[in-house]
């Protein structure tokens, strides 16, 4: 770590630079024939996800006392980084993303019991969960959720629709959003929002998946929920201050989901400049045209750029700074740089770029996701021009 | 439909490009900018029979259209000649209806089109105020304001340069001039036009040449990129065998292309009183004039330092691009006027 005075170090930690390799070579036995049919198949990776169960993965940033390691958001980071730029892309990082830092509000705000009896199963996998935010009426604008949890002696009973929950479909449990009281009756916007962390019972919650342009391997979902009870344990630290938990939770959120951006981009430079070198056109690789070489080239600086923006984000976090401003614009930047790596790894290849065999068509599909959700590129900027530039709310 | 000029039209446009050839090359045109006077050019184009084409014989012009206008702002831009005078005059006939043989000007700030300014007027039509970057000013004998009245927005036409000051300013593109107005009492006299159509009409026609001129710099700077990159070698070949600059002098060519297509469509939809001309001039002028202006840097970046030099003509082009940008309202502005149309949230 740096020392006051001494100079900026970019060198990753021995730590840091152990599970870079450890996650790219447990990464690597899942080649890009599996991560191709899983998605074609619509089918959660089982055995990619048991593997990170096993390996002790998932717990990466669970403290050592509920049975994880303890470790930054840095080193989560890396770690989806990795799984992301092995080509297992967002098929990959979400099957475990809610388990590597999901539990958050659970680990910060959650009771004793809720703890011990869920966190160790988490971490070793053996409890799959999703996080229940979005409604067909409250997209970006989350204090408009109407999802209602009522108050029945010592239990609530909850009524209401989700959308888009990635993972509900595999789930036992999830974090659920509601409110306790109204948005009409709460002196301000962002009170009366309770958070539960609760059993997906079936026969109260019909769960259909969404059909959706990419990352086929894992679900979203829409949830309809029909006289859910919870009983009052389940509920996450205090009635009426579920925003403020998952308010919390949103930076690292930002860079995690830009760690994932920035992997995908990386897989998608790689197989176009394979690609650039091995297809011959004219009598030489294509890859010797300039109008080819330098989108590609571009796109190498804009990843590597966003990645800074990233580790300087993930290390505020970790020493315990602000890093709003920082996790927002690497949100941004990696999103973009992404895309634009997939994008341009979709041209170089012409027409093989267009089907799925050569998997950058999956790379893409997966990108764009990742300027939508799970805050889209707009809503970054809102944040820098109010709350770092200064300028009026504009919305 | 016709999707051409007429062959008047042609003849017209190829007859005063080689005019300008001959009067306007760059080496008068730079003596014309060091000496900041444009009367000598403003002189000839008079002289040589330029000055009244595009504007109806019933005007006191000598025949032609919208069209005409946009031919002639095309290669007004095109040679970078100073052509403030011109501009500023036609744009004044939507008010006056009449056209003579000495320059005349809006009373109105050139990063817009035509618009109500704050002079005073009182009961005897005498104006007080000051106008500042009125484009084409220095030249101008009469000038049209439009003001607040007693009850509604007046035309006035001012003719008294006893009781006007121009203070001339300095612009970055020599190839233009504005100047800052003060009228102390001058006298003015009441135009029939109406208010409402004559500033629309003279806005709409504002965006249309000045996209034709924007177009005419544009197609300049084109044809000189690729040159360059033809007579340029580095790496033993010449410039224009990179990928990369080939591909950018492309690029301006599809932007030239679509401009120039989108230019004349404007000027003959509001030569044919078409009911959507508006949108049609709005249109080529956030779009026309944006464009320009990129093709104004890539062929800078092209001509790499060289481009940067004063002694190379590059900068008279890129500086009229730019400023076209701006001129009589930017992209922005007028994107702005297009989507209150769409009537969008
Ligand atoms: C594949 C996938 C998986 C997802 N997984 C989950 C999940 O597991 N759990 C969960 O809770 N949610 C999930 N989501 C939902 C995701 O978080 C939302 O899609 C996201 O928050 C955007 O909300 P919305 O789609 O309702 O867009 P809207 O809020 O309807 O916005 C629509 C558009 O308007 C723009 N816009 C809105 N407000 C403003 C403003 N103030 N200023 C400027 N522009 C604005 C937006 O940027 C966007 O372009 C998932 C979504 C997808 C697609």
């Amino acid at each position: 770590m740096a020392q006051e005075g001494s100079d900026v170090d970019f060198e990753l930690t021995e730590d840091q630079q152990l599970i870079r390799t450890a996650v790219a070579e447990l990464s690597a036995k899942f080649d890009d024939q599996y991560w191709m049919e899983k998605d074609e198949n619509h089918e959660f990776p089982t055995e990619f996800y048991d593997a990170f169960a096993q390996g002790g993965w998932l717990g990466i940033t669970t403290p050592e006392e509920h049975g994880g390691q303890g470790f930054g958001i840095t080193e989560a980071s890396l770690l989806l980084e990795e799984v992301s730029a092995s080509g297992a892309g967002m098929n990959g990082a979400s099957s475990m993303h809610l388990t590597i830092f999901g539990m958050h509000p659970v680990i910060v705000h959650g009771s004793e019991e809720m703890k011990k009896e869920n966190l160790p199963r988490v971490v070793n996998g053996e409890l799959h969960v999703c996080f229940g935010v979005t409604e067909p009426g409250a997209g970006l604008d989350t204090t408009k959720i109407t999802t209602f949890a009522k108050r029945d002696g010592s239990d609530y009973v909850v009524n209401g629709r989700k959308v888009w929950i990635s993972k509900a479909q595999e789930s036992e449990k999830i974090l659920l959003l509601t409110r306790t009281a109204k948005f009409e009756d709460s002196p301000k916007k962002t009170d009366g929002l309770t958070l539960f962390f609760t059993d997906l019972d079936r026969d109260r919650v019909d769960i259909r998946p969404i059909r959706k342009m990419g990352r086929n391997a894992v679900t979203s979902n829409e949830l309809f929920i029909d006289d859910l009870r919870i009983p009052e344990e389940h509920r996450v630290g205090e009635e009426g201050q579920g925003f403020k938990y998952i308010l919390d939770g949103l930076n690292p959120e930002r860079m995690l989901v830009a760690s994932e951006a920035l992997g995908l981009g990386r897989a998608a430079l790689r197989r176009a400049v394979r690609y650039g070198n091995e297809r011959e056109v004219f009598g030489r690789p294509i890859g010797m045209n300039q109008g080819l070489q330098f989108p590609l080239a571009d796109s190498l600086a804009r990843l590597d750029a966003a990645e800074l923006v990233l580790r300087k984000a993930t290390w505020l976090y970790d020493h315990g700074r602000p890093c709003a401003r920082e996790a927002n614009t690497a949100k941004y930047l990696c999103a973009d740089a992404g895309f634009e790596a997939a994008d341009r790894a979709l041209q170089t290849h012409g027409g093989m770029g267009y089907s799925e065999e050569y998997h950058v068509a999956r790379y893409f599909r997966e990108a764009r996701l990742l300027r939508i959700a799970p805050l889209s590129q707009e809503m970054v900027l809102n944040f820098l021009g109010e709350h770092v530039l200064g300028l009026p709310r504009s919305y | 439909m016709e999707w051409k000029l007429s062959g008047e039209q042609e003849s017209y446009q190829q007859t005063l490009r080689e005019w300008l050839v001959a009067v306007a090359g760059p080496e008068p045109v730079r003596a014309w900018f060091e000496a900041a006077d444009p009367g000598p050019f403003n002189q000839r184009l008079l002289g040589d029979g330029w000055w009244g084409v595009g504007v109806t014989e019933d005007a006191g012009g000598q025949g032609g259209g919208v069209v005409e206008l946009a031919l002639t702002a095309e290669e007004l831009g095109r040679a970078a000649a100073p052509s403030a005078a011109w501009l500023s005059s036609v744009l004044t006939v939507p008010a006056t209806g009449r056209w003579g043989d000495t320059p005349s000007c809006w009373l109105t700030p050139a990063e817009g089109p035509p618009r109500v300014v704050d002079v005073a007027v009182d009961g005897d039509g005498l104006l007080t105020g000051t106008v500042p970057r009125v484009l084409g000013a220095s030249s101008a004998t009469s000038f049209v304001v439009a003001v607040r009245g007693a009850s509604a927005v007046e035309l006035r036409l001012v003719d008294d340069s006893d009781a006007v000051t121009i203070d001339l300013r300095k612009l970055l593109d020599r190839s233009r001039d504005v100047a800052d107005v003060t009228l102390r009492g001058a006298r003015s006299t009441l135009l029939e036009a109406g208010a409402d159509a004559a500033l629309a009409d003279a806005a709409s026609l504002s965006a249309v040449l000045v996209a034709a001129d924007a177009l005419g710099a544009s197609q300049r700077m084109l044809d000189m990129t690729v040159a360059y990159s033809l007579q340029r070698r580095q790496f033993g070949v010449p410039i224009g065998s990179f990928q990369a600059v080939k591909h950018t002098a492309a690029t301006m060519e599809v932007m030239v292309e679509a401009s120039r297509s989108a230019v004349y469509f404007a000027a003959a939809s509001i030569e044919g009183s078409d009911v959507d001309s508006r949108l049609h001039a709005a249109a080529v002028k956030a779009q026309v004039t944006a464009d320009a202006s990129i093709a104004a840097d890539a062929a800078l970046t092209v001509h790499g330092a060289i481009g940067y030099t004063w002694e190379y003509d590059l900068q008279l082009f890129y500086k009229r691009a730019k400023l076209d940008e701006y001129l009589c309202g930017d992209p922005h502005w007028w994107n702005e006027q297009i989507a209150i149309g769409l009537a969008l949230a």
